[in-house]
């Protein structure tokens, strides 16, 4: 039986025109690839500075822990457990202490049953 | 019709390979992405759900793009002929749009002798490759970049990928029809898909310009 082949000839034209194919894939792909690179590195460079700058603002701050803060603690002396500091007192609990999604309706009934207390 | 006996090797074996990888991975991008797209559950769960599905079509990506890169990189020669076959655009391929080669009953005609691919092919292929590149160029930053490229540019690229996949898959549903099912062209089904070979007196009828230039070996 008679098997029927291409050549294997390659011309000059085929060359140029594959490899222009192949070549302006491989430019478009890059300019893209540069341009996402490009986004990538702008998008870390701007999260760094936001890291620098909220630990410098931070470093800056006189008083930087909540449980050293002299009017926190004058709170606790005067009203959330008189005469002492103990921050899990029952009306820090109940007044510090927030609720969220299902549990809000009944967060502020106990609030209506509470507010005359607080006045 | 000529008398002519004997097979056409028409499609390698790497050819064939990468035509299979490549229509494989199309079809799981193309149920993946229509699944997750519009939410349609028993899509979605034949990937185990919608997140699943949405990684299936990354890595699937990624399989659409290597299999033909690889090909090329291995297959120089062949990938440049395929290049230089369908971006030569002549007379004849003129002559066959205005027949559509003979498929369409209300368009009369004789049709003129085609080269490897007919011109329909040819506009196929270019459909194909450019539609493929513009699936990847804007697949990957919606899948790499999204946190950090301009958010219009990101809806530009879901506009662009879902349009050209529409498009796509509405002519790779066409090419299906034509070469598994339409009794004219379905003939070379097998050349393709299974061994590479075709009957030389059909690609004497539909390819005669590429059947001239072939060489014959006894076997």
């Amino acid at each position: 039986m008679s098997i029927f082949r291409e050549k294997g000839t390659f011309t000059r034209r085929q060359f140029f025109k594959g490899s222009g194919m192949l070549a302006a894939t491989i430019v478009i792909s890059g300019v893209f690839a540069k341009f996402g690179y490009d986004a990538w590195a702008a998008s870390d460079a701007y999260i760094e500075k936001r890291i620098s700058g909220l630990y410098t603002l931070d470093e800056k701050m006189a008083i930087r822990k909540s449980h050293q803060n002299p009017e926190i603690l004058q709170i606790y002396k005067d009203f959330l457990s008189p005469g002492e500091v103990k921050p899990v007192s029952e009306k820090a609990h109940h007044l510090l202490h927030t609720k969220y999604g299902q549990d809000i309706p009944e967060l502020i009934k106990e609030l209506h049953a509470h507010q005359h207390d607080a006045a | 019709m000529s008398e002519v006996r004997g097979k056409v090797l028409k499609h390698g074996e790497q050819t064939r390979t990468m035509h299979w990888v490549h229509l494989v991975a199309f079809i799981i991008l193309a149920l993946t992405g229509i699944g997750f797209y519009f939410n349609i559950g028993f899509i979605n769960n034949m990937f185990g759900g919608g997140a699943n599905a949405s990684m299936v079509h990354r890595w699937a990506g990624v399989v659409f793009v290597v299999g033909p890169a690889l090909y090329i990189l291995l297959n120089f020669e062949r990938f440049a002929r395929f290049v230089d076959t369908i971006t030569t655009i002549t007379k004849d391929d003129i002559g066959w749009l205005k027949t559509m080669g003979g498929y369409i009953p209300f368009l009369k005609g004789e049709v003129p002798p085609q080269d490897k691919y007919n011109a329909g092919q040819k506009m196929l292929g270019l459909i194909i490759i450019i539609g493929c590149l513009l699936l990847i160029l804007t697949g990957f930053p919606m899948w790499l970049w999204r946190a950090v490229v301009p958010p219009a540019f990101l809806a530009f690229c879901y506009s662009v990928h879902f349009w050209v996949a529409a498009i796509l898959i509405l002519a790779v549903c066409g090419h299906f029809f034509l070469a598994a099912i339409h009794p004219k062209s379905r003939v070379e089904f097998a050349s393709m898909m299974i061994d590479g070979y075709i009957d030389a007196e059909i690609s004497a009828h539909h390819n005669e310009k590429w059947f001239n230039t072939l060489e014959e070996v006894k076997e």
